[in-house]
């Protein structure tokens, strides 16, 4: 009997306190055989299991580029991500996957990619830009755009400062007003005013843009008053999950089941779902 | 068709010899389909309504263990579960519930294929039974399916007087079961099972599935739900009782410090927490976006994903449901104009 529910262990190698709320994980599974075979897409998610207390979803964050390990990012909010931040080092947690769909980079080639984040949305763009940075010769000009309520918010830092230090990318950092400290070199501002002052030509240019719905609602119509195309905006929809597999039915928005035909959908393609997510 | 004529006797002898092998015998009585222990206190009544629960809890447990887990200092051990893989047969099962399991597989082998569904469903034989009788809240002629559908069946029985039936083969895995009691039948005679079905009072059609199915593409928004939403107390019975619902939970039980099992329990799309965010976010927060999708999922999106309505018209449902919603009547009257659609 397959049986399409039981998680591969993995143990916890690093835990990295990105914020006072969130934290990453890098993961190795224990199964060595399991651990070189594992391979996905930039975009993927799975199911992280906190033995005893259940299963949670997130994307995979960090880039199918790198073969040694994963990660996954997590703010603290219910049961199980309060359930795996009680979690050490050297801990066992279960993985699941990967399931969905994922980014069509092959598509992105030879073009140029405006990245778009708000506060935990990062992660699975962090993925993608990582993927892209280790292949930078086949992208043309890279934007990163990324905002948080406050400077303590803002994840993942090591890496933005090895962004903000390459020539060959934009990055734009960005915190609400009211979030900066005396020390702030980057903007202050919300995302979609930020984007306004920053955005690249629209021309041959995929976006990438995740983050809060609120943040989605008030920065797609910057976006197509700047000439971006609806069917050339990619992100994601994050709903509630038990499976994963299609099964649990209650990830679905109308025929949409987010865990299969998703997480990863064009704007073009969300407008036409019915407004349930 | 392979037709053939038992007498009850004969029948029971072979519910002896199943039970005698140490297989699953069920048979339909008011509340549920149970096992049978002895073959004497069987009773095929045609004319009986469905029970109130079908036998989708012997494929599909309300709850089950998917694996248990031991925890140590560091490490977490993982052991998989074993399905008993004992033959169920089920004797007498409603046209209505008959086909319930062949609706339902669609769903479970969508891509990744649940083995936990497919190793008992594999086991199960579904011996049906003619259905001679229906309430005011039966509509299975409207959902294709009819008190005579065999669709489902691996044997079908119909009574052609109080000690004989009709028995009519329908599947392989049918002809397998009864090959080795072959000495029991005897030839039959179509037309005289074909009188008796043809003469069944069918319930009447109460709606036309298709024009259901354009009304709810076009009416995802309409001021309809609101008035079944501001009924519903959102209780999920209707879930419970349905042969073919099929949404489930998945959660760990700890049963010691070390150790626990996860588990894979029913669900129900009518509760508020169904589809709640940890942020606190939920896409169906009200009962009438609920309602909504349960009517959705069962005429519309399912039959968009795998060419079949998740309903067999059973109507337990609605015979069930503590405030009296009919989803016969409400599909029915979904193009009329009153406000609501109560």
């Amino acid at each position: 009997m397959n049986n399409i529910y039981m998680p591969y262990t993995a143990e916890i190698k690093e835990i990295i306190d990105e914020s006072p709320d969130t934290r990453t994980f890098r993961l190795r599974f224990r199964d060595a055989d399991r651990a070189d075979r594992f391979e996905f897409k930039a975009g993927q998610f799975a199911e992280y299991s906190a033995f005893g207390d259940g299963e949670t979803t997130f994307c995979i964050a960090s880039s199918p580029t790198q073969k040694d390990f994963i990660e996954c990012s997590f703010k603290v909010y219910g049961k199980v991500t309060q359930s795996l931040r009680r979690l050490n080092k050297g801990d066992t947690i279960g993985i699941r996957g990967p399931y969905g769909n994922w980014f069509p980079l092959e598509e992105f080639k030879r073009k140029n990619i405006l990245f778009i984040a708000g506060g935990i949305g990062i992660a699975p763009v962090r993925c993608v830009i990582n993927n892209v940075l280790d292949l930078r010769d086949e992208y043309k000009n890279i934007t990163i755009i990324y905002g948080a309520r406050s400077v303590s918010d803002l994840i993942y830092k090591q890496e933005i400062k090895e962004w903000k230090s390459r020539k060959d990318i934009k990055t734009v950092i960005t915190v609400d007003p009211g979030g900066e400290t005396a020390s702030w070199d980057g903007e202050v501002g919300f995302v979609p005013a930020v984007l306004k002052k920053n955005a690249p030509e629209s021309e041959n240019t995929v976006v990438i843009l995740c983050g809060p719905p609120v943040m989605i609602k008030f920065t797609m119509p910057v976006l197509t008053g700047l000439g971006f195309k609806d069917e050339f905006v990619y992100t994601t929809l994050e709903n509630r999950m038990k499976c994963g597999l299609g099964k649990c039915g209650r990830c679905n928005i109308g025929n949409v089941y987010v865990c299969k035909d998703g997480p990863v959908f064009t704007y073009a393609e969300i407008k036409k779902l019915p407004q349930e997510f | 068709m392979d037709e053939k004529i038992i007498s009850r006797d004969d029948l029971l002898k072979i519910c002896q010899d199943v039970i005698e092998k140490g297989n699953t015998l069920l048979t339909p009585g008011a509340a549920d389909y149970s096992v049978v222990k002895d073959v004497s206190k069987i009773d095929l009544d045609a004319s009986a309504l469905p029970s109130k629960i079908s036998y989708k809890s012997y494929v599909f447990p309300r709850t089950e263990p998917v694996l248990y887990y031991k925890r140590s200092k560091n490490d977490v051990q993982l052991i998989d579960v074993n399905i008993d893989s004992k033959k169920i047969v089920i004797l007498g099962a409603k046209p209505c519930d008959a086909n319930s399991l062949n609706i339902m597989k669609h769903l479970f082998n969508w891509d990744y294929s649940d083995d936990f569904f497919n190793m008992r469903a594999k086991n199960f034989i579904v011996i049906g039974l003619m259905c001679s009788q229906f309430d005011e809240y039966c509509f299975c002629t409207s959902v294709g399916s009819s008190p005579v559908s065999e669709k489902g069946s691996d044997i079908f029985l119909i009574p052609l007087d109080a000690n004989t039936y009709a028995l009519k083969i329908i599947t392989d895995k049918g002809k397998e079961f009864i090959s080795p009691y072959n000495g029991h039948l005897k030839s039959g005679d179509e037309n005289r099972s074909k009188r008796i079905t043809e003469n069944v009072k069918l319930p009447e059609t109460a709606f036309d599935s298709s024009e259901v199915y354009e009304w709810l593409g076009e009416n995802f928004e309409s001021p309809k739900w609101e008035g079944v939403g501001n009924l519903c107390l959102s209780c999920a019975q209707c879930a419970f009782v349905c042969p073919v619902c099929h949404c489930f939970d998945i959660m760990d039980e700890d049963y010691s410090y070390t150790e626990g099992r996860r588990m894979k329990n029913w669900d129900g799309c009518q509760f508020g927490n169904f589809t709640l965010h940890a942020s606190g976010h939920n896409p169906r927060d009200i009962q009438s976006k609920r309602y909504r999708q349960r009517v959705n999922h069962k005429f519309r999106y399912y039959v968009n994903k795998f060419g079949e309505i998740l309903c067999t018209g059973c109507g337990r449902c609605s015979r069930g449901c503590p405030v009296s919603i009919d989803i016969k009547e409400i599909v029915s009257n979904c193009k009329n104009d009153q406000k609501e659609l109560k």
